[in-house]
């Protein structure tokens, strides 16, 4: 990779960001996902929560939120893992070596989200992104199935 | 700085396929446009339709989920039969022999009981086909008893002089404000929802009644909470406020309805009387909604499908008249699932010598568990029921008690539920995806849904159902439908279909199968002003609701909505919408859970005055405190949640101190 490629990367940091004052918890999003990867029911790599209704006074407030991984800026995940399978890549993304990854489930604790989830055929875990055949990839990143599609 | 750019979104897939197939979503009424990709005969993946102009290319998780359905291991692939209902099924050879089994059986059962013994049950996964056969199947047998949840197709669809103009969900965009009455659209239809979130996102307010804190009410600039299946007199109401606070004017109502003083003064002298209770709000409450929706030139009234098995459904065509919505885009009435046209399939039929004498219409739809249907389910006698989904768990359960009584139950489905358990014969359907279709959606457009994969062999589309039926009666002629391998001609039927209403009949199969653009209906637009109408008149009083001895013991009033995830039983067989929410769930109020010591998750019973159901406690202040709901429904209007412990009598003495 060039330097100047390196540097544009660092600049062009990838997040996921989820607008949820739209969000309904219609589960779209969880469902494309396995659609996409060909996952079972059981580990919910994107889980809708629904929060409230809360009492505001005479209103009551409900909100939903899609948990899932957020490629944090600083993510506690890659900080705790004991083996380097955890990484952040330059671009941003986060995801497990599998190759690296010993299933000890330090990830799923130090994350503050609550969004490492694991596939039980699999010995060990990925987190949400190493279970995601088109991240390491080098033919280019893949935007998230499920976002785009989300009514 | 933090910037950032939405994802852009993509086409296509990056799965292996031979072909991909244009087509419409068929889990509601919404019809979104969907690709499928297809390898060996297996859908490997599903894609919005980027093209569409109403889904734009999202989908719902029901609308990628049902794959998971058309490929189920336990999926019912041969017809078979069994004397009683309590031994095992034996698998018939093939469909002939089994058709020549049910019509020798319907036949003994006619001899002996007359015609009106035969009853189907029409459920929404056995198809449209399955439903305008079935109409003409029972009226060539002589029997008025067909039965869908949405009803006959002029049940739900006003009377073609009240069709407003031609409004799609993708106008919203253009309204002022969206009121949706008893019609939670982010969770029945998220994908039009979408169309609210742009509009208000664009200035729009939203403002959402209904009786539990839905997802709707939750997004809406304005949320009023009120009593069930109350939402037509609280139209009277507001039209009632409106005219009284100067916000409709006389000169507008002369221009567009007939005797218009007469329905002025109608609303004038509407008694308030008994409204508090029963739609649970006090007139200075309904005021500020009043001047919520006063001054808007362009709303949009969006009501649920419930309303309209109520009196005074017609008050919101009246309403949007009076006010001038609905001559300005953005503006009129909007009903859920009524994009059904008023197909008569049984004209001709009525013409054919005196060999078919007309049967009474009881013009009964089976709305779930309205004392009306369940009384009238009583009085029927039934002998013979053709099922479809999992009617005699859902519409048609005021029958399941009687099931011993009866010569003959027909279970025409995909998948192993209560009603092939309670059934005599069992003949396997296609699911949607696998057979050719037409869609009427709630935007009134016309869609073509093609195939996507071949059923197994022995699975059958409900028109070749009813087309080998009646053959085996000397019906053929009436239905031609059939193609040279003898299969069903759906592309025939349905330009057959399109021709029995005027309004629909300038559309053409061939035309929709070529485009993924909708064909809106009347397909001819008429040019001239709108006729002047008969518009809804108010009644003199609101008569009080008396409290019957079953409201006394069971103080909760119970309902049973869908859930975002759930059509219908079918998604028992997605595990992908399955795991998303609890179908036992049972929602109550914290200040009921409290009172009656009942803790999250806890299981639970509800208890009305025949049936008890079991379920998990799901306290949330979704509901109100007089209301218990569930997902699954359940022939109690009337209740009492207590635990397990406890009985519903020592439940009730703890309610009856606490609730006033």
């Amino acid at each position: 990779m060039s330097q100047e490629q390196q540097k544009k990367d660092e600049n062009r940091k990838n997040v996921l960001l989820v607008d949820s004052s739209r969000c309904i918890g219609c589960f779209s999003c969880e469902v494309a996902c396995k659609l996409e990867h060909d996952l079972p029911a059981g580990p919910r790599m994107f889980k809708v929560i629904q929060i409230g209704p809360v009492e505001n006074g005479d209103d009551l407030l409900m909100n939903f939120m899609a948990v899932t991984c957020l490629h944090c800026d600083r993510p506690a995940c890659v900080l705790a893992c004991p083996t380097g399978a955890m990484q952040k890549r330059a671009d941003g993304i986060v995801f497990s070596d599998p190759e690296l990854c010993i299933g000890c489930r330090t990830c799923a604790v130090a994350c503050p989200f609550g969004s490492h989830s694991s596939i039980p055929q699999q010995a060990r875990l990925p987190n949400a992104m190493a279970a995601w055949p088109g991240w390491n990839k080098a033919s280019g990143l893949r935007a998230p199935s499920s976002a785009p599609r989300a009514p | 700085m933090l910037t950032h750019e939405p994802l852009r979104r993509f086409s296509g897939t990056r799965k292996d396929h031979d072909r991909a197939v244009r087509t419409v979503c068929q889990e509601c009424t919404v019809g979104c446009g969907l690709l499928a990709y297809v390898k060996d005969e297996r859908i490997v993946d599903i894609q919005g339709d980027e093209a569409h102009p109403v889904s734009r290319g999202r989908l719902c998780a029901k609308g990628m989920a049902f794959i998971q359905g058309v490929t189920h291991p336990d999926r019912i692939t041969l017809p078979a039969t069994r004397n009683g209902l309590q031994g095992p099924f034996e698998a018939v050879d093939n469909w002939e022999k089994g058709l020549d089994l049910l019509a020798e059986r319907l036949r003994k059962t006619k001899d002996r009981h007359g015609p009106e013994s035969l009853v189907v049950g029409c459920d929404p996964e056995a198809g449209l086909d399955f439903f305008l056969g079935a109409l003409r199947f029972a009226r060539l047998w002589g029997t008025p008893h067909v039965y869908h949840p949405l009803g006959e197709p002029k049940d739900l669809m006003p009377p073609v002089d009240l069709i407003d103009p031609w409004a799609p969900c993708s106008s919203w965009l253009e309204s002022q404000c969206i009121f949706l009455v008893e019609a939670d659209l982010a969770t029945t239809h998220p994908v039009a929802f979408g169309w609210v979130l742009d509009a208000q996102q664009r200035g729009a307010r939203v403002f959402a009644v209904d009786a539990r804190f839905t997802t709707t009410l939750s997004k809406a600039d304005m949320a009023v909470v009120i009593r069930p299946e109350s939402g037509n007199l609280l139209g009277l109401v507001l039209m009632k406020m409106l005219i009284e606070e100067g916000f409709c004017t006389q000169e507008s109502v002369k221009n567009r309805f007939l005797e218009p003083d007469a329905w002025l003064t109608s609303f004038n002298e509407m008694s308030l009387d008994n409204v508090e209770q029963k739609i649970g709000l006090a007139a200075e409450d309904i005021l500020p909604m009043v001047r919520f929706l006063a001054g808007n030139k362009s709303l949009t009234l969006v009501t649920g499908k419930r309303l309209a098995f109520f009196p005074f459904h017609g008050i919101w065509s009246t309403m949007a008249r009076a006010m001038g919505w609905a001559d300005n885009t953005g503006g009129g009435w909007y009903p859920l699932e009524s994009g059904w046209p008023r197909l008569n399939t049984t004209g001709d039929i009525a013409g054919a010598d005196d060999k078919f004498p007309a049967v009474k219409k009881t013009g009964l739809a089976p709305y779930q568990f309205t004392t009306d249907w369940v009384a009238a389910a009583r009085e029927m006698e039934p002998k013979a029921l053709i099922c479809t989904g999992n009617c005699l768990n859902d519409f048609f359960s005021p029958f399941q008690p009687r099931v011993n009584e009866m010569d003959l139950i027909t279970y025409f489905g995909s998948y192993p539920n209560l009603t092939r358990k309670l059934a005599h014969m069992v003949f396997p359907a296609a699911v949607w995806a696998e057979r050719d279709g037409l869609c009427f959606t709630n935007d009134r457009t016309i869609q073509w849904g093609n195939r996507i994969v071949w059923p197994s062999d022995a699975c059958r589309s409900g028109l070749g159902l009813w087309i080998r039926l009646a053959q085996r009666f000397g019906w053929e002629e009436y239905f031609p439908w059939k193609k040279e391998n003898g299969l069903a001609d759906h592309t025939a039927f349905y330009n057959w279909v399109l021709d029995q209403f005027p309004e629909t009949s300038g559309c053409r199969v061939e035309q929709l199968q070529e485009t993924s653009q909708p064909v809106c209906w009347p397909v001819q637009n008429k040019a001239q002003p709108p006729p002047k109408i008969t518009p809804i008149h108010a009644p003199p009083d609101t008569e009080p609701t008396i409290g019957s001895e079953e409201e006394d013991r069971f103080p909760l009033r119970f309902q049973a909505t869908r859930i975002i995830s759930r059509t219908s039983d079918v998604v028992y067989w997605w595990p992908w919408t399955r795991e998303l929410m609890a179908e036992n769930a049972v929602q109550i109020h914290p200040e009921i859970a409290q009172v009656l010591g009942i803790e999250n998750g806890e299981d639970i019973l509800v208890s009305g005055a025949v049936q008890t159901m079991e379920g998990s406690a799901w306290i949330s202040r979704m509901v109100p405190r007089w209301m218990v709901w569930s997902p699954r429904k359940f022939g109690e209007r009337r209740v009492v949640v207590h635990k397990k412990r406890q009985t519903s009598q020592e439940a009730f003495d703890i309610l009856k101190a606490f609730l006033p």
